[in-house]
């Protein structure tokens, strides 16, 4: 699959499980909407042996790195059948096959739990695996966060942190939760860690850093801040605090408008008959019991 | 740490702390012992980290005061992980009852005795928690492990060392065998040592839980069903204690008459004579139990 048919199966994927939300047949679910060129880009620089770590956003994160499509809808629908017996849900959806090694609801959590496997990689299996953890800039006032980079930092671990800058913390605003003219590329500074900033709507420049930047986590972490646009809610059953006109003109960063534009040509309907078809399975399935 | 390669001891000061407490550990193994940052709840997920990649991680947490600051990686993260995993991850949170006022020394053990995910274990001697740290190295799941200070600061007898020969658990129940008991003690941690001296001149039927978490409530309904009398002894706060739930569970089952021993619900006091005037004496011990018996 291209990097553009990835994108479009997870915007599909999502679309369909929004109408499913719409109609009061799934929960609250989180997409990227607008986001899915830093899945994307990134997983498709690793290696299958790399693992990734990931946030409570994670529906793309878990189709860029290769997972089939019925478990993980069946996952997020609650069912029995689902990648984790439908107890994870979208928020802790992990998956062994595809070394999607956990994702965390809770902000914060996914680095220090990232530095623990990078460490382990290197000092116990001594291999030359490499971890990818996703947060948001938002995350970055965490305590958790700042912890982890300081482990990090200090320990030396092959980690990639992908710092998905959306500018926004839910439905709050940057100014409620980074200082006054300090980027998160500068709060890197303060951990000794190298960082770089990408345009992350662009999926070749987000692969082509991201093939750039891995050689380097044999000397330690670092940050990828990639700039994007959000343009869904927050979560379903959430209304945005951004004004029509201002999500128009992010629209207009979509990652998938040249992706639109090439697959008017070939596999879109394909794409779209795999997804549902993996959604009427899924959504024929019995849910999930109690353990 | 010897048997198993996949022992890993981290935590804030961890090679300090084996540098002066266990030097064998530091001259055998000193590429297991990770020293962090005082960040405890990085670093209880730091060792979610080691735990997905098949490590067997020991958080020295030091005082159980500080797992308050890392109540969200245990309670969120290690319980939840286990929860969700297809292959539940050995874990152990290790914490010690301090002594030294309002922030060292709370005992807390029964707000983790609530949380679904996570074993609780309290030792009341030396060996034993030699015993439970080897079977929760061995147990598929989380374990929060507490030591006493007091319990560290008190002499150690000889039958609290450990011969060599087995590491089994002790006291799970400590039975007389000449006479009808007349009264069931339960008891754990600190508050077992100030029922022993009861025991020894009282035909008591003696329960040490040590392990709060899962709950042995059958053993204890089968010996209150011979005594009809149960006296809950325990060194935590009473309000909404395991003594609490223990009596709601054996009387749901067997009637009897119940009492129980606990700390007031008050802060710690930093003079180191109060505090241990907080908990339960073997003269209120001695109190309690003649008035059960009194009615019996």
């Amino acid at each position: 699959m291209t990097l553009y048919e990835t994108m479009l199966t997870i915007r599909l994927v999502e679309d369909r499980l929004q109408e499913m939300c719409l109609r009061g047949e799934a929960g609250d679910l989180h997409f990227s909407k607008g986001q899915e060129a830093i899945s994307v880009g990134v997983c498709a620089a690793l290696r299958p042996t790399d693992h990734i770590v990931t946030h409570h956003r994670t529906i793309a994160h878990e189709i860029a790195k290769g997972a089939e499509l019925y478990p993980l809808i069946a996952e997020v629908l609650g069912k029995r059948t689902g990648l984790n017996r439908g107890r994870a849900g979208e928020m802790h959806v992990h998956n062994a096959a595809i070394r999607h090694d956990f994702s965390f609801q809770l902000v914060g959590t996914c680095v220090p739990v990232s530095v623990g496997i990078a460490w382990a990689l290197k000092n116990v299996k001594k291999v030359e695996e490499n971890v990818v953890c996703f947060f948001g800039d938002a995350a970055t006032s965490n305590g958790q966060i700042h912890e982890g980079f300081t482990i990090a930092a200090i320990h030396k671990v092959p980690l990639l942190l992908v710092c998905e800058n959306n500018e926004l913390a839910g439905n709050i605003r940057p100014e409620h939760y980074l200082p006054p003219g300090i980027t998160v590329a500068d709060r890197m500074l303060g951990y000794g860690i190298p960082s770089m900033s990408v345009d992350g709507n662009n999926v070749h420049e987000v692969r082509e850093a991201t093939l750039q930047v891995l050689p380097q986590l044999r000397r330690g972490p670092f940050m990828l801040e990639m700039r994007t646009t959000r343009l869904c809610w927050h979560k379903q059953g959430q209304r945005d605090i951004r004004t029509k006109e201002e999500l128009d003109v992010l629209a207009e960063r979509d990652p998938l408008i040249l992706g639109d534009q090439i697959l008017k040509l070939g596999r879109r309907k394909e794409l779209r008959a795999a997804v549902d078809a993996a959604f009427d399975r899924a959504i024929a399935d019995p849910n999930a019991e109690f353990v | 740490m010897a048997v198993d390669e996949s022992v890993y001891m981290l935590g804030e000061g961890a090679g300090m702390k084996t540098h002066f407490d266990a030097p064998e550990i530091e001259r055998l193994y000193p590429h297991r012992v990770i020293t962090l940052p005082i960040s405890e709840d990085a670093n209880t997920n730091f060792a979610v980290g080691l735990a997905l990649q098949g490590c067997l991680p020991i958080v020295d947490v030091i005082s159980s005061d500080f797992l308050y600051r890392t109540m969200d990686s245990i309670c969120n993260t290690v319980a939840k992980v286990n929860y969700v995993h297809d292959e539940p991850k050995t874990i152990i949170i290790r914490a010690e009852f301090m002594t030294g006022g309002p922030t060292s020394g709370q005992r807390i053990e029964s707000l983790f005795a609530h949380i679904p995910g996570l074993r609780v274990v309290v030792p009341s001697n030396p060996r034993d928690a030699y015993s439970l740290m080897v079977h929760s190295l061995n147990y598929k799941g989380a374990t929060v492990f507490f030591e006493d200070r007091m319990i560290e600061d008190a002499t150690t007898r000889q039958q609290d060392r450990l011969d060599g020969s087995s590491a089994d658990f002790r006291y799970s129940m400590l039975p007389h065998e000449s006479f009808e008991p007349i009264l069931t003690v339960v008891s754990y941690g600190i508050s077992l040592r100030h029922v022993l001296p009861f025991y020894n001149e009282t035909p008591i039927d003696l329960f040490d839980l040590a392990v709060l978490w899962p709950l042995d409530v059958d053993s204890v309904v089968r010996s209150v069903i011979r005594t009809g009398n149960l006296l809950i002894v325990e060194p935590d706060v009473l309000f909404g204690g395991i003594g609490a739930e223990l009596a709601a569970q054996v009387i749901e089952r067997v009637p009897c008459r119940v009492r129980r021993l606990g700390a007031p619900r008050t802060t710690i006091p930093a003079c180191r004579d109060l505090h241990e005037r907080m908990l339960p004496s073997l003269e209120a011990v001695k109190k309690v139990a003649t008035e059960l018996l009194v009615l019996r």
